[in-house]
């Protein structure tokens, strides 16, 4: 029960774009065409399942024990880094369609706040193992469910009358404004 | 602590290098070197014009399925040698004539009958489908820039008197504007034949001067001199349309002359007056 409450929670409570306002640089960035969206989608929440997993190690069996918690920004960042790389040359070799897709978008998964976010938030927290991955898949969930739906509404507003200041990136802030509202319904559904 | 936390990170440091170390060995993805070689001297605009989506798919092509090295339109015979070179391949120095976009219509604010002002979707296909809120000729420009966003060198834009502007000097030829006009009015012609009927209405005589004071109304008289001068295929009829051929022939500016309504011109006659701003026109 408590590890689908995590779910639930991570994914529409406080989801991490609409609640937390992280990641919002892919959001803008690849949210304009609906395939280039999911793709982001599924590679951050890969990439955010796995560093929760090995941040969890980390953050237990080596800054714990050696009292440097201070350690944790650094030791994460190294780690995300070198997640990213090794996904880089795993998905080149076994799946190069894929790896086409994903272009330049997986590389830059490094240097997502929200991915950094998960491996402070789950220390933080002082999830177990299995919550810790959950965490990190839910909000990875979370992040697709919200670029796939502004893909979808900013493949309309291409066809709208929009004033000229607010063409781009602005008009997709106001978009993620009013979606940030839509999503308040979910609060009280579960609690973290 | 100092020495601890120093220590921490350069095991980690080391462990994580001596994984990636091994990953990119077990992981490694052998590349045709020459992919890079052919991809580095493309112009890398990714416009599409070879019938490939991006410049890397095409080198792709070359270096891997012997795709012909001269397709890039943008790059002209420069690139052509240079893909050549790369793939270790010699070809003759083939002067390719250099094209540009020509637009046929001269449907301007002043000289075509507009019903009223389209306030729709700011988009030629769409305008077209919501029937007869555009222009009044069938087959005239509703200047509403599809082709002015397709273009990926900025080269086309709507001059002031609403229809498209090619610049000579920006256009590659590369072909986007012609797939973006929904009427079929962007054609890819030598640069430096500038003679043309700026004009694809195939309406009768009757309507076609009602609707547009600049459409050609099918008298034949440009063919007539076409072919008084030695010229007989030059301008050719297609229903109510004379058409230049520049395929075989040179048309020659002279051949207008006796053109009612000047739908003969030279391009420098047609939208001398690049637009003011390079703006996307709203409506």
């Amino acid at each position: 029960m408590e590890y689908i409450a995590i779910l639930i929670v991570t994914v529409l409570v406080n989801n991490f774009v609409l609640y937390y306002f992280l990641g919002i640089c892919p959001l803008i960035g690849v949210s304009k065409k609906l395939d280039a969206a999911l793709s982001m989608g599924i590679a951050v929440t890969f990439v955010m399942t796995l560093t929760a997993a090995a941040t969890w190690l980390i953050h237990r069996l080596v800054l714990e024990p050696f009292g440097l918690p201070f350690l944790e920004y650094v030791s994460y960042i190294l780690v995300i880094a070198s997640l990213v790389q090794l996904l880089e040359m795993f998905i080149k070799k076994a799946i190069p369609t894929l790896y086409k897709t994903l272009g330049i978008f997986l590389p830059l998964i490094t240097t997502n706040c929200a991915i950094l976010f998960v491996a402070l938030f789950q220390a933080m927290r002082d999830y177990g193992f299995l919550e810790a991955v959950l965490f990190g898949f839910g909000s990875g969930v979370g992040f697709t469910l919200v670029i796939v739906l502004m893909a979808g509404i900013r493949e309309q507003l291409e066809l709208s009358d929009i004033p000229k200041p607010f063409r781009g990136a602005p008009v997709t802030l106001v978009v993620a404004g009013i979606l940030a509202l839509a999503f308040m319904g979910f609060t009280g559904l579960a609690s973290a | 602590m100092i020495i601890q936390s120093a220590a921490l990170m350069g095991i980690l440091g080391l462990l994580f290098a001596i994984l990636l170390g091994f990953a990119k060995r077990r992981f490694y993805v052998e590349v045709n070197p020459r992919i890079g070689k052919v991809e580095e001297v493309l112009p890398g605009v990714n416009c599409g014009g070879c019938g490939y989506p991006s410049c890397a798919a095409y080198a792709e092509a070359v270096a891997e399925n012997g795709e012909s090295v001269d397709l890039c339109v943008v790059g002209g015979s420069e690139t052509t040698q240079a893909v050549a070179h790369a793939m270790g391949v010699e070809i003759a120095a083939e002067d390719k004539q250099r094209q540009i976009a020509v637009v046929f219509c001269q449907g301007t604010s002043e000289a075509a009958a507009f019903p009223g002002e389209y306030r729709g979707i700011p988009d030629c296909a769409i305008a077209i489908s919501s029937q007869d809120v555009a222009k009044r000729c069938k087959y005239g420009c509703v200047g509403l820039g599809s082709c002015v966003r397709a273009c990926p060198f900025d080269a086309i834009h709507i001059s002031e008197s609403g229809i498209p502007y090619v610049d000579a000097e920006k256009c590659t030829a590369c072909g986007k504007c012609v797939e973006a006009c929904p009427r079929d009015l962007i054609e890819l012609h030598p640069v430096d034949h500038d003679s043309f009927v700026y004009c694809k209405s195939q309406d009768p005589a009757a309507v076609a001067r009602k609707v547009c004071k600049k459409a050609c109304i099918g008298c034949t008289l440009c063919v007539k001199a076409a072919a008084a001068d030695d010229n007989e295929g030059a301008v050719r009829m297609d229903r109510n349309l004379a058409v230049v051929n520049t395929e075989k022939y040179t048309a020659k500016a002279e051949y207008g002359k006796k053109c009612p309504t000047n739908a003969y011109t030279t391009r420098a006659n047609v939208v001398n007056v690049p637009p003011a701003s390079s703006e996307v026109p709203v409506r």
